[in-house]
């Protein structure tokens, strides 16, 4: 909502400066979003008159004049002739800056001697003025013009102003219209609200005689109240109304449509003006039909936009054709032209979230509907109405009908409220005399009904929709004694206690284990596309109306993302990609389902003096989520090996727990990562974070340090290549060779002296005894049953070594 | 020549050659040469048997202080080439690069919510969360949010494609209700998460992003201690010296509301007075209402805010997107 400065002064007073005033208008409530200065062409430039006129003692073609302001009298010297005594002239006082076009030097008018004489501002030509191209004199202005009023004001352009931009919260509408706002500074200042006269100057013919209105649908519409003017001249605005209009952001377009936006925008209610004689008639009489709309109906609104409306549209008809669409749009049969001599001026009330609907559902969104949908005030019907009346006569003319046609079945019952003074300190955590509270609400204009020592009754006026029970008054006591005046006072109170703290913590273990391990967090977006989606899963959960086809599934799975973010690096030449991300996944259901994934390619270590780079591969992945296991303490998760390839993964594993298949890890398809901009292999894993974290065990025992030395035996054997290190911790773990604690692969080669389809599998086995040092004798005899075990179940080959 | 005789020239002889010595194995083979079993001085040694009675006590004592001092020159010689092989053939450059080990970032977004989370701790508050995908009870209508209000047009809602059209969340508000119905009060919990809003993404918009949810119900909770907290809370995240505003607003679940800005030297830099930080209230009643409490009884504030705002301040990242990006150019930077 726009509004300015000067504007909201002639209904309130208040000496507080362009600033102070977006400053108090803000802590009540109302954000100004914008302040921007408007008019003021002709700030500085008075209507002077001429009081003598003479030859300038000292040049031939100048004349030295006394000029009056209107206050004192100047002397000037002037360079025109075309003047004479007792003339109004546009005079430019001392400091003025005269109007200029873009690009020009300024030009300030200073008092300064000329030729000898003394001379204390201009009076100005028509070019000085940019208002014509007549330099042959200075501009006379007719008699009627009056000497010291200020020369823009004279023109009827728009003086100095500023207007301010603010953000009317939704469940204040009353502070849609100017006086609104002047009643919120009324109440902050104390100063009275000064409402604009509304008394009529009527024909003796009433209304009753040519208007009628019908309300078929009383829920829909429960106020329609309607006024007549015959005989306007429609015409264009005066300029002080076209100004204001435009200088909040409103389109003139004639005299009476701008006075119903005017006082619209003054009042904050919508009015419309029909061509009275373009309503058919019934019983002689124009009338109007509150109905709503017949299933199909069209109707073409003043946008010349043909709309077919429902019965969930409610319409402003004559008994032929419908005439508005209700709190929406007037039609175009009806709208107000230069011909136009009869005016019908409806100020009526419409059911908000009708409005709501309509203008949804059409598209149309109106400065009316924005109004009607947040709720109107219903009481001021009739107030509003006069006043647009009044104003229409005032610049358009004509004859204002008898009283008004107002159908008001049921009245508005204004609700009461009580409020305990002890309940506003309760909830504001200071003490407000009660003497004060009222006084507040009373500034407000809500009418005290009944008070005790305990509490006060209020009678809200009908404009405050807002104010529906007691916690809505304290607020409104916040508001005006000042939330600043409330002391902050330390945090005090209980200690919390949720289910998801803990788990709050894991998640932060798990990303600070991930960061250790030298890889980045990610966080990708949770809307990607299906296409994406399916890479990673089957099934997935939709969204009902998407913004865009990129973004139109809720993600299955981490990866997508990941890939995304990785192409966002190798566009952007970073090739060394380690990441992850901690985050919810989504599945019909629908389910939610925290997951982990990794993501890793290029190098491990870059070439550094003289050791070469190393480029990741498929083991660091492995090794990332193996110390990510055994750091959260989650035992048990074989890796089992798919044995085909699928459209993501060129090689993969499931990790599996028992039969519960949790994440899977492998290398993605490269023709995949051409598509991700990959031109190195890419390493991707996904866990199922919540089942880690259900399972991990985070008991820690200390086990006492180990006393005596180890003895260590290095085995390497020749195997077929389909036994994998789990057949060989198998076999080791069946055939229990005594002291054995720790077995580790340290080397898997194949080439030289390995015949085709067999590998080399290279073993330490570390043998110790808690008690005692081993001797070599005990240590060999365990090592000949484990090295025999291995040969004969593995059809291993025992390399010397 | 008396083998007396000999042992001052011999032991001059392999003092030298020790004291020469600047490597492992020219020590080694000095020492083989003169104190090896073969060695010269051991040689001198073996003589002994050939020397007559007298002579041999005489000889004896010489041979032994001779060997005392080369042995202890051998030490010397020993110590220094040690020392000598320890230092780096050539002067370390130590302005050269050292080589690092990476260490990986935490999202900023996850830095910035720890930060949120470990002031908010100090006050006695735990973590709580809820889905995010919704319904419209939690969401809206238990937050006196009806279908028809016109708050609903600010939060335009994704809507999900099953039965019962659940919708992604629009606030984290709606774990408010959720906890509330749980557990009896005291109640004091945060909620960082994700919501969603039907935003196109540009430079401040996201239609995913995060917010902090805190709530606090309790017997006589004010709108005092809701700016103490607050206050406080901000204070801690956004540094001691700032100024905090708190101004009238609305919001459909609490009442009174307000719109909290703050003021310090990030403003100040970015040329304005206040800036618009987050979003509070006291509970409305029809809340605690929905949720079975008396608000005769009960009462308590609630406020919310954008992580991204936070982190886009605190940081000066003028653009919302880089956060779902993941460049690891962009990571390392805090």
């Amino acid at each position: 909502m726009k509004v300015t400065y000067n504007w909201l002064k002639e209904y309130v007073d208040f000496d507080w400066s362009v600033e102070e005033l977006a400053e108090r208008i803000t802590m009540l409530g109302v954000e100004v979003e914008g302040i921007a200065e408007t008019g003021g062409a002709f700030d500085g430039i008075v209507i002077g008159q001429v009081i003598t006129r003479d030859q300038h003692p000292n040049a031939d073609k100048l004349t030295l004049c006394k000029v009056s302001d209107g206050s004192e009298e100047l002397q000037i010297v002037c360079g025109a002739t075309n003047f004479q005594a007792g003339d109004k002239v546009a005079l430019a006082t001392l400091g003025t800056a005269m109007p200029v076009e873009e690009g020009d030097k300024p030009f300030v008018i200073k008092e300064g001697k000329i030729r000898g004489e003394l001379s204390q501002g201009m009076m100005c030509s028509g070019r000085e003025l940019k208002l014509s191209d007549d330099h042959e004199g200075i501009l006379i202005l007719p008699d009627d013009a009056q000497v010291g009023q200020s020369f823009g004001e004279h023109l009827g352009r728009a003086e100095k102003d500023t207007v301010y931009d603010l953000e009317v919260t939704p469940n204040r509408p009353d502070l849609n219209g100017v006086i609104g706002l002047a009643r919120e500074i009324a109440a902050l200042t104390g100063n009275p609200l000064k409402l604009p006269e509304t008394n009529l100057n009527e024909s003796k013919e009433s209304v009753d005689g040519s208007v009628a209105v019908q309300i078929e649908d009383a829920e829909l519409c429960p106020r329609y109240n309607a006024r007549a003017i015959r005989g306007v001249k429609v015409g264009p605005s005066p300029d002080w109304l076209s100004s204001r209009l435009e200088q909040v952001g409103i389109r003139p377009i004639n005299n009476v449509v701008d006075v119903t936006n005017y006082v619209m925008m003054e009042t904050g209610q919508p009015l419309h003006a029909f061509d009275l004689n373009l309503l058919s008639k019934a019983n002689d009489r124009h009338t109007v039909v509150v109905r709503r709309a017949v299933d199909g109906e069209p109707f073409t609104t003043l946008d010349e936009a043909e709309h077919r409306l429902g019965t969930d549209h409610l319409l402003i008809a004559d008994p032929e054709k419908g005439i508005a669409l209700a709190g929406v749009m007037g039609g175009l049969n009806t709208e107000i032209q230069d011909t136009t001599q009869d005016v019908l001026l409806e100020t009526a009330y419409f059911n908000p979230q009708n409005i709501r609907a309509t203008s949804k559902q059409l598209a149309l969104h109106t400065d009316a509907s924005y109004r009607f949908e947040r709720g109107a005030d219903v009481g001021c019907a009739d107030w509003v109405s006069r006043r647009a009346a009044r104003l229409i006569v005032e610049v358009a003319g004509g004859e204002l009908l008898a009283g008004a046609v107002d159908a008001y079945p049921q009245p508005h019952e204004p609700k009461e409220i009580t409020l305990r003074h002890a309940r506003t300190d309760a909830l504001l955590g200071i003490a407000i005399e009660p003497a004060k509270a009222v006084e507040y609400l009373q500034g407000l204009e809500l009418e005290l009904v009944a008070q005790d020592d305990a509490s006060a009754t209020f009678r809200i006026p009908s404009w405050r929709v807002d104010l529906k029970r007691e916690v809505d008054l304290v607020e409104e006591v916040c508001r005006v004694h000042g939330v600043d005046a409330i002391p902050a006072t330390a945090p005090r109170g209980c200690l919390g206690a949720h289910a998801f703290d803990v788990q709050h913590d894991a998640l932060t273990e798990v990303r600070e284990i991930l960061v250790g391990l030298g890889l980045d967090e990610a966080q990708g977006q949770t809307l990607i596309s299906d296409e994406s989606a399916q890479l990673a899963a089957d099934a997935w959960v939709a969204l009902e109306y998407p913004l865009s086809s990129d973004m139109n599934v809720l993600r299955p799975s981490l990866l997508p993302g990941l890939l995304d973010s990785l192409r966002n690096n190798l566009t952007r030449q970073s090739s060394d990609v380690m990441l992850f991300e901690v985050g919810r996944t989504f599945a019909p259901g629908p389910q939610e389902i925290r997951k982990i994934a990794v993501l890793l390619t290029g190098q491990r270590q870059h070439a550094f003096w003289q050791d070469d780079p190393v480029k990741l591969g498929i083991s660091d992945l492995k090794g990332v989520v193996e110390e990510l296991l055994e750091s959260l303490g989650v035992y048990g998760v074989q890796f089992v090996r798919r044995n085909e390839a699928t459209t993501l993964w060129l090689e993969s594993a499931e990790l599996k727990m028992g039969k519960e298949i949790i994440g899977q890890l492998g290398q993605l398809q490269p023709a995949l990562g051409k598509r991700y901009e990959a031109r190195e292999a890419v390493y991707l894993a996904e866990v199922d974070l919540d089942v880690l974290l259900h399972r991990r065990t985070t008991n820690k025992s200390f086990k006492a340090l180990p006393q005596f030395p180890a003895s260590e035996r290095d085995v390497a054997m020749i195997v077929p290549e389909s036994v994998t290190h789990a057949d060989v911790l198998a076999v080791v773990k069946t055939a229990k060779p005594a002291n054995l604690v720790n077995t580790t692969l340290f080397d898997v080669f194949r080439g030289k002296n390995v015949p085709e389809g067999q590998k080399s599998l290279a073993y330490s086995f570390t043998y110790r005894n808690a008690e005692k040092t081993l001797k070599d004798k005990e240590v060999n005899a365990a090592h000949e049953q484990l090295v025999a075990a291995l040969t004969e179940q593995l059809s291993a080959t025992i390399r010397d070594t | 020549m008396s083998l007396l005789d000999e042992i001052n020239p011999l032991k001059a002889e392999a003092l030298a050659e020790l004291n020469a010595a600047t490597d492992q194995s020219t020590l080694d083979r000095a020492k083989g040469a003169w104190l090896g079993p073969q060695g010269r001085f051991t040689g001198l040694m073996k003589q002994m048997g050939s020397l007559s009675k007298e002579e041999r006590p005489l000889a004896g004592k010489a041979i032994n202080a001779a060997k005392g001092e080369l042995e202890a020159a051998l030490q010397t010689a020993r110590d220094r080439v040690e020392l000598a092989s320890a230092a780096p053939a050539e002067p370390t450059d130590f302005t050269a690069p050292g080589r690092r080990r990476r260490l990986g970032k935490l999202h900023p977004l996850t830095q910035v919510t720890e930060d949120i989370v470990k002031s908010f701790r100090k006050l006695g508050f735990v973590v709580a969360d809820g889905p995010e995908i919704e319904d419209e009870y939690h969401c809206f209508d238990a937050l006196n949010t009806p279908a028809d209000h016109p708050a609903r047009d600010a939060q335009d809602t994704f809507y999900v494609e099953t039965d019962g059209r659940p919708l992604l969340r629009t606030h984290t508000s709606s774990v408010q209700i959720r906890v509330l119905k749980e557990q009896k009060p005291p109640v004091r919990i945060i909620v960082p998460g994700r919501v969603y809003r039907r935003d196109t993404a540009d430079a401040t918009h996201n239609p995913t992003f995060h917010q902090v949810e805190g709530l606090y119900v309790d017997r006589g909770v004010t709108v005092s201690d809701l700016k103490g907290t607050v206050e406080f809370v901000f204070r801690e995240l956004m540094g001691p010296k700032t100024q905090i505003r708190f101004r009238p607003h609305y919001f459909s679940y609490t009442e009174p509301s307000f719109e909290i800005d703050f003021a310090n030297s990030l403003t100040r830099k970015m040329g304005k007075d206040w800036l618009e930080i987050a979003g509070c209230g006291m509970v409305h009643p029809a809340v605690l209402e929905e949720v079975g409490l008396d608000p005769e009884e009960w009462s308590g504030w609630a406020f919310g805010f954008g992580i991204e705002r936070i982190a886009m301040l605190r940081y000066g990242i003028n653009d919302i997107r880089l956060f779902y990006e993941n460049d690891t150019r962009f990571l390392h930077q805090f």
